[in-house]
């Protein structure tokens, strides 16, 4: 796409003059390539107001004026009505949008009209709850302290906790800590369930997949503990843009619930920026690095004295750009580094530094992961970088957001990577702004996550026959866990019958709960060691492992020694001019086949439980700027288990023996066909691709039983293949869904796969279609389109019959 | 403790004391030498369900409530006389204490052994060991749920004799057995959690007393070293839980019979514990011997505000040997105390004696120099004692007998003080001033 010179032409607003200045340097730099494959402005939009609603106390009419605040946005007067109508709610709020009063002004009404009312409100991070708590203490020193707020989390003191439990009338807790620390000791919060009338829930969206399906169990039970002290508490929901707010909703509560979509909240003008690197290799497909393209944006928006924020997708990059960054936006004598690193791995009070830091201005970039994404408040920023494809349509308007608030006018530029979903975006700019958002899938009844939560509930209250948790037949899922020790029944009620906390052992997040910290041992013996940060379980073993190069706020260290059972990995700082990079080994077991499709001719597809093993294995060493590979090394490291949901593609024997190549080129083309599979379920399924594992196994023929089968060793040894299965997983035990449905449109993922593998530029493959042609042999992109031509003539036959 | 015990355990005791072996020896031990007779231990019935044989096994009866049935065990002992609270024990035990606290005939000693450790309300007490002085005589009740539904009748019976004995005692209770009870009314919810006059929870008092001494104060820890007695084999606590779950399950009895014994051994220790503890507390005439223990008791009396008590046992414990640290501890304690009735010869001979490298030490230097400066009024011996107490923690600092941080932190302090002194004695003379 051209860009005319009229597009780029200044207007009055002075951000968007600073942006238009860089683009047309960009556009001149690269004439012969569509680099900017989209500039869009988004028209500034004016507020709808509504006054207070009538009901509202005099008291809480003046403090809210008091912080300027007297008439209200439409959707904010909407929900507060439904609210006190005493309707259950789901409110649909952009960023910034004044989401917090929509549920606040209801809430605090009530609680001064009747000082016994009680609240709960969950946020899905500790940090989004502190930030909460700051507002509402600003309205309870105007409203006298009439009302206590507290926040209820891992980092409360215990001292502190009784009295909360006590004169609490708003509790910010997030699900985790709801899950394993108030319900399991719901005597002891006897007061708040005895008097609760609203459940807040805020950032509604984030409760997708794996993490929804277990809050919405974590609602049954609290519903359950509810009932038991006799209350009927309504929910209050918030949720950025997605596609089905009032599903979600009403599936994670199991309740009717009204959707407010309306907005009446003011924007400025923003720039919407699609940015392609260009290309610097055509056979190859290799383009710029976008991290690094992403990076020389960023410092022409900081040199023009723009506040920026950079959305990396991995904390790697995070501290890849910051590296970069840093070393181009050096602090001034005496005063602090003004471009900063944000992600989950650094410690709380680092983090509150930042948000100060950047609501001041004192920081002037912030390199974050999808950690900024919520509303954590830092403040109106004036640019948005983002290095790579957030995943999902509802990610990147959420990210793009944190750029300009409601006034004035901002940009977001998102440098689009040649990762296939990537290149598909940035090309198809019109699907991108034409598509509605994702929806928000969970899966309440999965077993293993509802029979995990089942066992919570008996031991937070025994089990009745006649309850009903969720869609199963309970007395009968009580018995088997009778019969396997957990349970037990007495005088018709099922008791809880093990000395351990169930709650202890599940996560609501993750595999395992386990957390590993670093530790700086850089001082040696004499110095004292200095905990830096933490990273979860499923990261520590592909960022901590040994002699793995780990990266904090730009400091790179160097794992001197994991200590696995200890959760403890001790680091060094170090200077080097390379990162690593972690290997894993992926292996897949059918476990069970639930649907089975054998075409007449040589393939088959299937969908059904599996199980899948991973290791990481080895690392590479990885040269910053060149991106050279400049080493490896092997490690041991425990293997990792997982059942959950596959869909999968055999290829018959029959099928490859046709296929006029040589054994290796075949298997460059099977494992370059898996990955565009992979992107394209991805875009079918409106999911994120970390949510999809993949993996390449083989069925022998006639047997059930899978042979190892290493991807890394592919170079080195050729193995002929009987019946490969190409696996694309639910990456979360249990499965959370995607398996069914990806069978049921397989028809359409082999043509969308077919159009995107035809449609790419390259030559031999390239990593915007059947992966980098440099570690396969130059033919992937032949031998998939090959196999791809046989599956759907095959499926049009089927279709035919 | 009793000098002359006599035994008057009811026979079906002596058939549960049979079963355990092990258990009977400690039992011997603990009744002071009492033999007694042994007999066989009941043999197993064809079709006796679990239930049934371990009420066989205990000799334990049905009890029935109005909220149903449990099993009940009654014992009485007669080794240890009951608690005397005089009003100075009363006071260190539990400042502005209800009247019936000084009645010890109102106390219900409890404790609880439950079906797990972390707590939370799918945590259930399915023993319940109450006890309580007749006259002489110490009287045992256990409370058993043979079924989680006995539960509420178990409770109901707890509830009784807290309103006839409304003054609980335990070991750890405030932390574990009494809000774990909480939890439990509430979940049965149509009995009313039974109201306490007070709660004298005896951990805390016998950490202060032995935790320097002894390290561990767990309960088996305290009887053998503090009150002498001998558990002999007890079982391990840690597999309790298991054991009843294994028998809700369907598993045998006979495992459940040695946590009978080893809930009643808890319940005569801690009320032996609270006798001794109560005659450390009141008793003033006949001072304890050992160093450690007074100097707990000192720390006891010092922050219920028995400021004058507490100067005659930390004189007594200084007195006695004590380890250094604990030693400079008392002597800086003591000091304070001093200055407090302005008895600053006293105080000062202290601080004197604390002089040196150690927190202490360096409070010593600072409390003398504020001595001097402002009660002595003779600045130049003020300006003198912070000059060495520099010159001491620059040498502290050169052997490295100092860390960091305290140095700076201890540095800037007397720093401040010099100067401040310094301007102080330039502007007085010493010859116009000092005596």
């Amino acid at each position: 796409m051209a860009l005319s010179r009229k597009a780029l032409a200044p207007r009055a607003s002075t951000t968007l003059d600073v942006i238009r200045q860089i683009l047309g340097t960009l556009a001149a730099r690269n004439q012969a390539e569509d680099v900017l494959t989209c500039v869009r402005q988004i028209p500034a939009r004016e507020a709808t107001f509504r006054p207070m609603p009538e009901w509202t106390r005099s008291d809480l009419r003046e403090a809210y004026s008091a912080k300027g605040i007297s008439q209200l946005y439409s959707h904010q007067a909407i929900t507060a009505e439904l609210v006190h109508l005493g309707k259950n709610v789901v409110v649909v709020t952009p960023t910034a949008s004044g989401k917090t009063l929509c549920y606040n002004l209801p809430v605090l009404n009530e609680v001064l009209e009747n000082p016994d009312t009680r609240a709960l409100y969950l946020f899905p991070t500790k940090a989004l709850a502190q930030d909460q708590l700051a507002e509402l203490h600003d309205l309870g020193t105007r409203l006298d302290d009439r009302f206590g707020v507290f926040t209820y989390d891992g980092d409360t003191p215990s001292d502190a906790r009784k009295a909360i439990r006590e004169r609490g009338h708003i509790v910010l807790t997030n699900p985790d800590m709801l899950h394993a620390g108030i319900l399991p000791h719901h005597t002891k919060w006897m007061r708040l369930f005895e008097n609760l009338r609203y459940i807040v829930i805020d950032e509604l969206h984030t409760y997708r997949g794996v993490f929804g399906s277990h809050l919405a169990n974590v609602l049954r039970r609290l519903q359950r503990i509810a009932r038991f002290y006799g209350s009927d508490p309504q929910f209050i929901c918030c949720t950025a843009t997605i596609a089905n707010p009032g599903e979600l909703a009403s599936q994670l509560i199991e309740q009717e619930i009204e959707v407010v979509e309306e907005n009446g909240a003011p924007s400025g003008e923003k720039l919407f920026v699609f940015y392609n690197p260009p290309m610097i290799d055509r056979n190859l497909g290799i383009r710029r690095s976008y991290v690094k393209e992403a990076t020389r944006m960023t410092n022409e928006l900081l040199a023009r004295k723009l506040q920026t924020i950079v959305f990396a997708n991995s904390r790697l990059q995070t501290e890849v750009i910051l590296t970069y960054l840093q070393q181009r936006n050096q602090p001034k004598p005496g005063q602090a580094e003004p471009v900063r690193g944000y992600r989950g791995g650094y410690l709380p009070r680092e983090r509150r530094d930042i948000e100060h830091g950047l609501r001041e201005g004192r920081i002037r970039g912030v390199v974050t992961t999808s950690a900024l994404e919520l509303g954590i408040d830092i403040g109106s920023l004036d640019a948005c970088v983002m290095a790579g494809y957030a995943g999902s349509i509802a990610s990147t308007w959420q990210r793009a957001g944190r750029a300009g608030r409601r006034t004035g006018s901002s940009c977001a530029i998102f440098v689009a990577s040649s990762a296939p979903l990537d290149q598909f975006i940035v090309q198809h700019p019109d699907y991108f702004f034409g598509s509605s958002p994702e929806h928000g899938h969970i899966q309440p009844d999965n077993l293993e996550i509802l029979v995990n939560h089942l066992k919570c509930a008996a031991f937070e209250l025994p089990l009745s026959p006649d309850e009903k948790f969720g869609g199963v037949d309970l007395p009968d899922l009580c018995e088997r866990l009778a019969e396997a020790g957990f349970l037990h029944q007495s005088g018709n009620n099922w008791h809880w019958v093990q000395e351990s906390y169930p709650a202890d052992t599940i996560s609501l997040r993750s595999v395992t709960s386990d957390n590993f910290i670093i530790i700086d041992i850089t001082g040696g013996d004499a110095g004292k060691p200095e905990v830096i940060g933490e990273v979860d379980f499923t990261s520590a073993l592909t960022t901590v492992h040994e002699k793995a190069i780990y990266i904090h706020q730009g400091q790179q260290y160097h794992v001197e020694r994991l200590e696995f059972d200890h959760r403890k990995a001790y680091v060094k700082r170090v200077n080097v001019d390379y990162y690593t990079d972690a290997i894993r080994y992926t292996q897949v077991r059918v476990l069970e086949i639930a649907e089975e499709l054998a075409c007449p001719g040589p393939s088959a597809h299937a969908h059904g439980d599996v199980l899948v093993r991973s290791q990481v294995v080895g690392f590479k060493k990885i040269k910053f700027f060149t991106n050279e590979n400049i080493g490896a090394g092997k490690l041991e490291l425990p293997e990792n288990e997982m059942h959950t949901t596959s869909f999968w593609v055999t290829l018959n024997h029959v099928l490859l023996q046709s296929l006029p190549f040589p054994l290796s080129d075949r298997q460059s083309g099977i494992f370059g066909l898996l990955h565009a599979l992979a992107s394209m379920a991805t875009l079918l399924l409106m999911c994120d691709r970390a949510d999809l594992g993949t993996a390449v196994g083989e069925r022998m023929a006639g047997t059930g039983s899978e042979v190892e089968w290493q991807e890394f060793s592919s170079s080195g040894i050729e193995k002929e293949f009987f019946e490969p299965n190409l696996y694309v997983y639910d990456a979360y035990p249990g499965g959370i869904g995607f398996s069914e449905p990806l069978y049921q449109a397989y028809g359409e993922l082999l043509v969308q796969t077919q159009e995107l593998i035809e449609a790419c530029p390259c030559e031999n493959g390239c990593p915007s279609c059947v992966g980098p042609a440099g570690e396969k042999s130059e033919r992937a992109k032949e031998v998939a389109l090959a196999i791809l031509a046989q599956l759907c003539s095959m499926e049009l036959s089927v279709d035919r019959q | 403790m009793s000098s002359n015990p006599v035994n008057h355990v009811a026979d079906r005791f002596a058939r549960l004391k049979a079963l355990q072996r092990p258990a009977s020896v400690a039992q011997t031990k603990m009744t002071a030498g009492t033999i007694e007779s042994q007999c066989e231990a009941p043999s197993r019935t064809a079709g006796e369900t679990g239930a049934e044989r371990l009420a066989t096994l205990l000799g334990a009866t049905v009890s029935r409530t109005p909220h149903g049935e449990h099993l009940s065990l009654l014992s009485i002992h007669c080794e240890q006389a009951p608690c005397i609270a005089d009003s100075d024990a009363l006071h260190l035990l539990m400042p502005n204490a209800p009247e019936e606290v000084a009645d010890s005939s109102q106390w219900l000693f409890l404790d609880t052994e439950t079906t797990g450790l972390s707590g939370g309300t799918g945590t259930y007490p399915f023993l319940i060991g109450l006890s309580w002085w007749e006259g002489s005589r110490l009287k045992i009740e256990q409370l058993f749920m043979r079924e989680f539904s006995e539960e509420r009748s178990m409770l109901a019976a707890v509830a009784e004799r807290l309103r006839e004995r409304p003054v609980l005692v335990t070991f750890n209770g405030k932390s574990f057995d009494w809000p774990l009870l909480e939890t439990r009314f509430r979940m049965v919810r149509d009995i009313a959690t039974p109201p306490l006059r007070a709660h004298l929870d005896f951990l805390h008092p016998a950490r202060n007393l032995w935790r320097p001494r002894l390290g561990s104060v767990k309960l088996s820890h305290l009887e053998r070293h503090v009150l002498g007695w001998d558990r002999g084999e007890d079982m391990s606590s840690g597999d309790i839980p298991r054991i009843y779950l294994e028998f809700v399950r369907g598993g045998d009895a006979e495992p459940l019979v040695p946590v009978f014994m080893h809930n009643q051994m808890d319940l005569r220790g801690l009320a032996g514990l609270a006798g001794r503890i109560l005659s450390i507390f009141g008793d003033q005439e006949k001072p304890l011997e050992d160093g450690l223990e007074l100097y707990g008791l000192s720390r006891i009396c010092e922050r219920r505000g028995q400021a004058e008590r507490a100067r005659t046992t930390y004189e007594q414990s200084i007195g006695a040997s004590l380890p250094v640290e604990t030693d400079r501890a008392a002597r800086a304690a003591l000091a304070q105390l001093a200055k407090r009735d302005r008895d600053f010869d006293r105080a000062c001979e202290l601080w004197e004696s604390l002089l040196g490298n150690s927190r202490e030490g360096y409070e010593a230097y600072e409390q003398l120099a504020i001595y001097y400066e402002h009660e002595a009024r003779n600045a130049h011996l003020a300006l003198a004692i912070t000059r060495s107490a520099l010159a001491q923690l620059r040498c502290a600092r050169q052997s490295a007998m100092i860390n960091a941080s305290q140095y700076r932190a201890s540095k800037l302090e007397f720093e401040h003080r010099r100067l401040r002194l310094e301007r102080k004695t330039q502007a007085m003379p010493p010859s116009l001033f000092s005596s």
